[in-house]
C-alpha cells in the first residue's frame, strides 16, 4: 500500500521580470511582466508504506519544493498528491501529527534558552502525546539517540551533531509515520554522519515509518535506500533500484590494485587506467570482463592486495545529470 | 478550547523562557514603551496644574500601553522573512494560538520590569488609586490588549507582500499615537472632532482605558467606550482572519 503518492505534480512561480537599466526598471512598475518559472513539473511517482527511498537530483532541481508540497507547506499549480490518504495542503490536524518534516539545515526549531527536555516536552503538549506514551518514547529516544547527556542542556550550547539528534529526538517523540529527511547529514562530521543514519535505520526499522529522504550525500542515500528516485529540471529522470541505477549507468566495475616494492606496471592492455602511482593502481574494466581481466591480472603480476568496486554513486549521478536521462 | 489554552500556556511558557536570554534588551524595550506617557506626564501636568486626572492618566496610559504591547512585526513578520513559517505550518494546531502566547509572555516580563517603574511614578505624583475605577479599568485593558494585538498582527502580515512590515507597523504606530490619546488625551480635543476621533480604533486600544482609570467619562460614556472596544475587537478578528487567509495563499503559492 502506498504512504505517498504524486500524481503529475506541478509546481510553477511567477517570476517578475525585466531588462536591465533604470528605464525598464521605471516601466515595470506601470507594466509588470511576469515569467513563469517550473520547479517541479508532471512528477509522478509512490512510496510505499514502511519503504525508504533516496529523492536525489543537483540544486534546483525540485527536491525540496516537492517535499515542500507533501509535507503541505507548499500548494501545487498541478496534479495531486496523498500522503497517507491525506492531500497535503489541506493541513487537517489528523494529518500534521502523523508526518515530521527533519532539515538538516535547522534541526532543531527550539529556541537556545530551552534544554531539550523542555523541547521534548513542548513538543508533548503540541503533538498530544499521552503521559505513558511519552515515557516510553523519551526512553527509547534517549537510549537510540545517547541523549541523557543532553537532556538537561540548553539547545543554544548544544553541537550541531547534537541538534540534530535532539532534533530528530523531537521530530520522532510522536511517532510520524511518514518522515520527510531533507538533508540530514548536512555539515556532520564523519562520527555524526554515520550516528545519524543509524539512528534513522533503526527507526525505520523499528517503527516501520516511510522515509523519504534528500541528499546531496551520495553516501548517506547508499547507506540507507535500496530504491531512489532521481530528478532533474523538476521531472522523473530516474526511478527503481539503486544498483540498476549504477549497473546502468555504470557498464564498468574499477579494479584497484596494490603492488609490493613500489611497482609501477604497464595495465593498459587490461583496461581504462584511472589512477596510478607507485605500488598502486586503478582501472576500469567493462563488467562482462572482471572475472578474465582479475584472473590475467593476478598471474602476470605479483599482486599484493586487489578490490573490485562500482564507480562511486556521486560519479554516477553526476554523469546522469550531465546526460539527462538514466536511460 | 481547553486544548487551545493549554498551548497558548505552553507557547506562553516557551517564550518566557526563550526572553530570559534577552533580559537587558527587554529593558530597553520597557523603557521605550515608557518614555511617551511619562514626558506626556511632565508636559501635561505642567500645561494644566492641579489637576489630579491627567496625572492619573497618563500613569493609567503608561500601564495600558505596557499592558497591550505587541511586537508582532517582529516575531511574526520574521518567520515570514526567515522561513521560519514552513516550520509553523507543519504543527497541528492554528498558528495564531503561538503568537499569543508569545504576546502574553512578553507582556508579562514587561509587567515585571515596568513595576518598580509604575509603582514609583504614582507614589511621585500622589496618586489617587480608587478601587471601582480600577475596577471599570481592568476588562478595558483586556480588550485594549486584544486590538493592540489584532491590529499589529494584522498589519505585520504585510511580511507576505512586502519585505517593509516593520515601517507599515511603524505607520500603525503614529497613528496609535496620534489618535489614540498619547499626543494628547481625546477628550481634551476639539469637540468638533472628538466623536470622529473616539469612534476610530486607536482610542479604543490606548485612551479609553487610562480615561476610565482616571474617572474622567460618565457612566454612559463608558458604555459607549466599551460598546466602541467590541465592535473593533469584531471587525480588526474578521480582518485579521480575511487577511491571514490571503496571505497564505500567496505563501503557499510562492513559499518563503
Amino acid at each position: 500500500m502506498s504512504a505517498i503518492a504524486a500524481e503529475c505534480l506541478t509546481m510553477t512561480y511567477r517570476a517578475p521580470v525585466r531588462p536591465p537599466g533604470l528605464r525598464a526598471a521605471l516601466s515595470s512598475l506601470i507594466r509588470r511582466e511576469l515569467r513563469d518559472v517550473e520547479a517541479v513539473r508532471d512528477l509522478s511517482f509512490t512510496v510505499d508504506t514502511g519503504e525508504m527511498v533516496g529523492f536525489i537530483g543537483p540544486n534546483g532541481a525540485g527536491k525540496t519544493t516537492t517535499l515542500k508540497m507533501l509535507s503541505g507547506i507548499l500548494h501545487p499549480t498541478g496534479g495531486d498528491a496523498r500522503v497517507l490518504g491525506f492531500q497535503p495542503w489541506q493541513r487537517t490536524h489528523g494529518f500534521l501529527r502523523r508526518i515530521a518534516m527533519i532539515r538538516g539545515s535547522r534541526p532543531l526549531s527550539a529556541p537556545g534558552e530551552l534544554t531539550v527536555l523542555d523541547a521534548l516536552r513542548f513538543q508533548k503538549l503540541v503533538y498530544q502525546v499521552s503521559d505513558p506514551d511519552f515515557r516510553r518514547n523519551i526512553d527509547e529516544l534517549t537510549e537510540m539517540f545517547d541523549l541523557a547527556p543532553l537532556l538537561d542542556r540548553q539547545v543554544r550550547a548544544l553541537s550541531l551533531g547534537e541538534r540534530m539528534r535532539g532534533g530528530l529526538a523531537c521530530a520522532l517523540l510522536y511517532r510520524p509515520e511518514v518522515i520527510f529527511l531533507d538533508e540530514p547529514t548536512i555539515g556532520l562530521d564523519a562520527v555524526a554522519t554515520g550516528a545519524i543514519r543509524r539512528f534513522i535505520a533503526d527507526y525505520r526499522e523499528n517503527t516501520g515509518a516511510t522515509i523519504l529522504l534528500t541528499s546531496h550525500a551520495m553516501a548517506d542515500v547508499e547507506h540507507l535506500c535500496r530504491r531512489v528516485i532521481l530528478i532533474d529540471h523538476g521531472t522523473v529522470a530516474y526511478d527503481g533500484n539503486l544498483n540498476e541505477l549504477t549497473r546502468r549507468l555504470s557498464p564498468y566495475k574499477l579494479v584497484t590494485i596494490t603492488l609490493p616494492n613500489g611497482l609501477r606496471p604497464d595495465l593498459k592492455h587490461l583496461g581504462e587506467v584511472v589512477e596510478t602511482e607507485a605500488g598502486r593502481a586503478a582501472f576500469r574494466v567493462p563488467r562482462t570482463t572482471v572475472a578474465a581481466v582479475t584472473t590475467r591480472l593476478l598471474a602476470e603480476f605479483p599482486v599484493a592486495d586487489l578490490t573490485v568496486s562500482d564507480a562511486p554513486l556521486e560519479t554516477i549521478v553526476a554523469q546522469l545529470y550531465r546526460e539527462g536521462h538514466a536511460a | 478550547m481547553i486544548r487551545s489554552l493549554r498551548l497558548v500556556a505552553g507557547y506562553a511558557e516557551r517564550s518566557f523562557l526563550a526572553w530570559m536570554a534577552g533580559r537587558d534588551f527587554l529593558v530597553t524595550l520597557v523603557v521605550n514603551q515608557s518614555i511617551t506617557p511619562l514626558i506626556g506626564l511632565a508636559v501635561w501636568s505642567a500645561a494644566l496644574p492641579g489637576q489630579t486626572s491627567i496625572t492619573t492618566y497618563f500613569l493609567a496610559l503608561l500601564v495600558v500601553r505596557l499592558m497591550t504591547v505587541s511586537y508582532e512585526h517582529h516575531t511574526l513578520a520574521n518567520h515570514i522573512y526567515t522561513g521560519d513559517l514552513a516550520d509553523d505550518l507543519l504543527r497541528p494546531h492554528p498558528l495564531i494560538l503561538g503568537w499569543i502566547g508569545d504576546n502574553l509572555a512578553i507582556r508579562l516580563w514587561h509587567a515585571i520590569f515596568a513595576l518598580p517603574l509604575v509603582v514609583a511614578t504614582a507614589a511621585l505624583i500622589g496618586m489617587d488609586v480608587r478601587p471601582a475605577y480600577i475596577g471599570a479599568t481592568v476588562p478595558a485593558i483586556l480588550f485594549a490588549a486584544i486590538l493592540r494585538f489584532l491590529f499589529t498582527y494584522t498589519l505585520a502580515l504585510s511580511a507576505f507582500w512586502t519585505e517593509r512590515a516593520q515601517g507599515v507597523v511603524g505607520l500603525g504606530g503614529v497613528l496609535t499615537f496620534l489618535l489614540g490619546g498619547e499626543a494628547a488625551p481625546v477628550p481634551l480635543l476639539p469637540a468638533t472632532i472628538r466623536p470622529w476621533i473616539a469612534a476610530l480604533p486607536f482610542r479604543a486600544m490606548l485612551g479609553f482605558p487610562a480615561e476610565l482609570a482616571s474617572g474622567s467619562l460618565g457612566r454612559e460614556q463608558a458604555l459607549a467606550g466599551y460598546g466602541w472596544q467590541l465592535f473593533w475587537t469584531v471587525v480588526l478578528a474578521g480582518l485579521t482572519m480575511l487577511v491571514w487567509r490571503r496571505g497564505m495563499q500567496r505563501y503557499v503559492a510562492v513559499g518563503s
